[in-house]
């Protein structure tokens, strides 16, 4: 008899919060294995090693993978309520800016080529999405006149030295900075989602400055250090929204920006490795299935994100929860993250409004540069200064 | 810059050294020929330091013993009382390849391919500091040769200097790969079809059968038989180039094949088939004696593997760990 299989699962901690790892765990009829991998290495691995996972939670990287040929094609006929992606995304084709980069390089066209095409073949299947945007304590916001609009600019505004903090993360964290040369130093970037590389010069070149004049309290890498970076002393920086969480969790009552310059637009999705096959591919769809039933979206709703369709986590949340994170309406209870602990108190509304509002707001995606191979270095630069 | 393999790191007079020896013991030096330090460089084409040190070498192995004056003579110590004053021009010696092809070179030129191929490899990988006396002991070459190959490799755009004077090789960018891509674009098809008459039609029908071969088993060519389909069209069919100022130019500008092969030997995965079509469309051309369609049909190829490298290298931006050579330093 064969043994029984295992299926890996390789995602960033964010994605996969524990009551999620253990639904799936509870609701699958095969062990599950989640490696949560939150550096490169992660990337480095399903890109070299197909055959060391099964199932991948991509983050912008989905067409680095697929150039690499270690993710393969996903079969819409074989999962469920697939009718309603593909309407979702012919009914979203039209929001390009906010839907745009989840949408426009699904499907693998007949040349092996990813595009907006609809056909059955997809690379990946999306799951979810969300905005991100800096967070601040309320004693930041003494520092500028009441009611001037949050600009992704006060990341580098000398009134703030020594309290910031940015993230770690290249990708990511250039897309920020840029933005914040933006608000602060009067540059205009052609497209903030793929710099030139004297765009990048220009950023990294100030970030530089800032650091050595102790701009910069902390970098932090994942969601547990961002919480930890603001519990001991940064008043601004970067987040990510299950920092935002926990941190609301322990009473510190930080506020999420809703940045007059738009925010910073991300998803996670679902890849089935290349070497995937048989008895390991029947259950890497079985889990691909097992997310399309809403539940695991339901948990992640608890930490601000978006399900790709909506509907289909609607029933896993209280009435209270949908019109707080979705509806854009102030709580009607005591709202709690993903671990069960109170987060969100009555009467409190969800910065920048319902899902439409957030959503339309998307100024830039994450995506890996054409010019990543310079940034990623001059990056290295920077983190090493 | 589409060669695999960096230069023996073997040192100069250890080949010297080994040339010597087995010239003796072949008898093509008879006992007793007088080796003056100057007339062996001279015959073998190199400069003096490395046969001085391979003599010494061979003293001390008993192969030859030293002169009273600045020479030495083959055989033990009796043989030093008559030494032959043989023109050494006038023995038939055994000479390596590697002895044989320097012949004629500047000191630079024998290792200036090897460090480019170094720096090559290692460019999509990170920024890097050049040792120079990194380089003088890994080729074992004095600083003259060192510093004459770091200017050519500067005249070439492959490395530059920082503020504090210090050789730096990268950060590599996509804009270089475009660079490379445009200049390329508009003169390797004029250089393919002025280089087609040349052409020797064996290369023509045995490419255009590897490429064929290739074909049928596309997803599981070794990278060893897809660098050999490379080599066929950018490098081996240019070879028959008049122009060497041309060929210069083109191979100064074929980045894309290295970025191509760290692809294959970092990742590993492929489906040529795309690439191997494109060639084939190209010798089809040529075999025809059509210019106007090999030169057509290689532009395309170059636009679309342009498009492929191109992901490619944003695949390779996620890893450090290159293999790189021990007188590059990594600083960023």
């Amino acid at each position: 008899m064969s043994k029984p299989i295992k299926l890996r699962v390789i995602a960033r901690s964010e994605v996969l919060p524990r009551p999620v790892l253990e639904q799936a765990a509870a609701d699958l009829p095969f062990d599950i294995e989640f490696e949560l991998i939150d550096s490169v290495k992660g990337l480095q691995r399903v890109v070299t090693s197909p055959e060391t996972f099964d199932v991948y939670h991509q983050w912008h990287t989905v067409d680095l993978i697929w150039t690499a040929r270690a993710i393969q094609a996903i079969d819409l006929r074989r999962i469920e309520n697939s009718q309603l992606i593909r309407n979702h995304v012919l009914a979203r084709q039209g929001d390009s800016r906010a839907f745009g980069s989840l949408f426009n390089q699904l499907f693998v066209q007949p040349s092996g080529a990813l595009g907006a095409t609809p056909g059955n073949q997809i690379v990946m299947l999306p799951l979810l999405h969300g905005v991100d945007a800096f967070g601040f304590l309320p004693q930041a916001l003494k520092e500028w006149p009441e009611g001037t609009p949050h600009s992704w600019g006060w990341l580098l505004d000398p009134r703030l030295a020594g309290r910031v903090a940015i993230m770690s993360d290249p990708v990511l964290g250039m897309i920020e900075a840029a933005l914040a040369v933006e608000g602060s130093e009067n540059a205009s970037f052609a497209n903030v989602g793929n710099l030139s590389i004297e765009e990048i010069d220009t950023v990294v070149d100030i970030l530089l400055h800032k650091k050595k004049l102790g701009h910069f309290k902390t970098i932090w890498s994942n969601y547990r250090d961002a919480a930890r970076s603001m519990q001991r002393g940064a008043i601004l920086q970067s987040m990510f929204s299950p920092a935002i969480a926990v941190l609301r969790a322990q009473g510190i009552p930080v506020i999420c920006a809703v940045p007059q310059e738009g925010y910073r637009g991300w998803h996670v999705d679902l890849c089935i490795s290349s070497a995937a096959e048989g008895e390991r591919l029947d259950a890497a769809y079985a889990y691909l299935n097992w997310w399309m039933n809403g539940k695991g979206g339901a948990v992640t709703t608890r930490q601000g994100y978006y399900f790709v369709i909506p509907d289909l986590v609607r029933p896993h949340l209280s009435v209270a929860e949908w019109d707080y994170w979705y509806a854009g309406k102030p709580a009607e209870a005591v709202l709690t993250n993903p671990l069960g602990e109170p987060s969100v108190m009555p009467g409190e509304v969800r910065e920048g409004g319902s899902y439409f509002e957030r959503m339309s707001r998307v100024r830039v995606w994450n995506a890996f540069m054409d010019e990543h191979t310079y940034l990623v270095r001059r990056w290295r630069e920077f983190l090493e200064a | 810059m589409a060669r695999t393999q960096t230069a023996s790191p073997k040192p100069y007079y250890q080949i010297v050294r080994e040339v010597l020896s087995a010239n003796v013991a072949k008898g093509n030096l008879p006992v007793g020929t007088r080796l003056l330090i100057s007339a062996v460089a001279d015959r073998l084409g190199v400069s003096r330091p490395p046969v001085k040190r391979a003599l010494e070498l061979l003293a001390e192995d008993g192969v030859v013993t030293p002169l009273s004056s600045q020479g030495y003579v083959v055989g033990e110590p009796e043989a030093n009382d008559n030494p032959a004053r043989t023109n050494l021009h006038s023995l038939a010696l055994d000479l390596p390849p590697e002895l044989g092809a320097n012949l004629g070179q500047a000191s630079w030129e024998r290792i200036f391919e090897a460090v480019e191929a170094d720096i090559m490899n290692c460019i999509p990988f990170g920024t890097f500091q050049i040792s120079e006396a990194g380089i003088g002991d890994y080729f074992n070459v004095s600083r003259t040769v060192v510093r004459d190959v770091l200017s050519r490799l500067d005249a070439r755009g492959l490395i530059a200097k920082d503020r504090s004077s210090h050789w730096l090789v990268g950060p590599f960018s996509a804009r270089m790969l475009d660079d490379a891509h445009e200049v390329r674009r508009m003169i390797e098809p004029g250089a393919l079809v002025a280089a087609m008459p040349y052409v020797d039609p064996a290369l023509l029908t045995g490419a255009r059968k590897r490429v064929g071969a290739g074909l049928a088993q596309s997803k599981s060519l070794s990278q060893a038989a897809i660098e050999a389909i490379e080599q066929d069209l950018h490098v081996e069919c240019l070879r028959a180039l008049r122009n060497k100022r041309l060929a210069q130019a083109i191979r100064l500008n074929q980045i894309s094949l290295v970025i191509n092969r760290l692809f294959g030997a970092y990742i590993g995965r492929h489906d040529e088939a795309d690439m191997l079509r494109e060639h084939a469309l190209v010798f089809d051309h040529l075999i025809l004696a059509d210019a106007e369609g090999a030169s057509v049909a290689l532009r395309h190829h170059l636009d679309a593997d342009h498009a492929r490298t191109r992901a490619r290298l944003k695949v390779l931006s996620v890893f450090d760990a290159a293999r790189i050579a021990p007188y590059l330093i990594r600083i960023h």
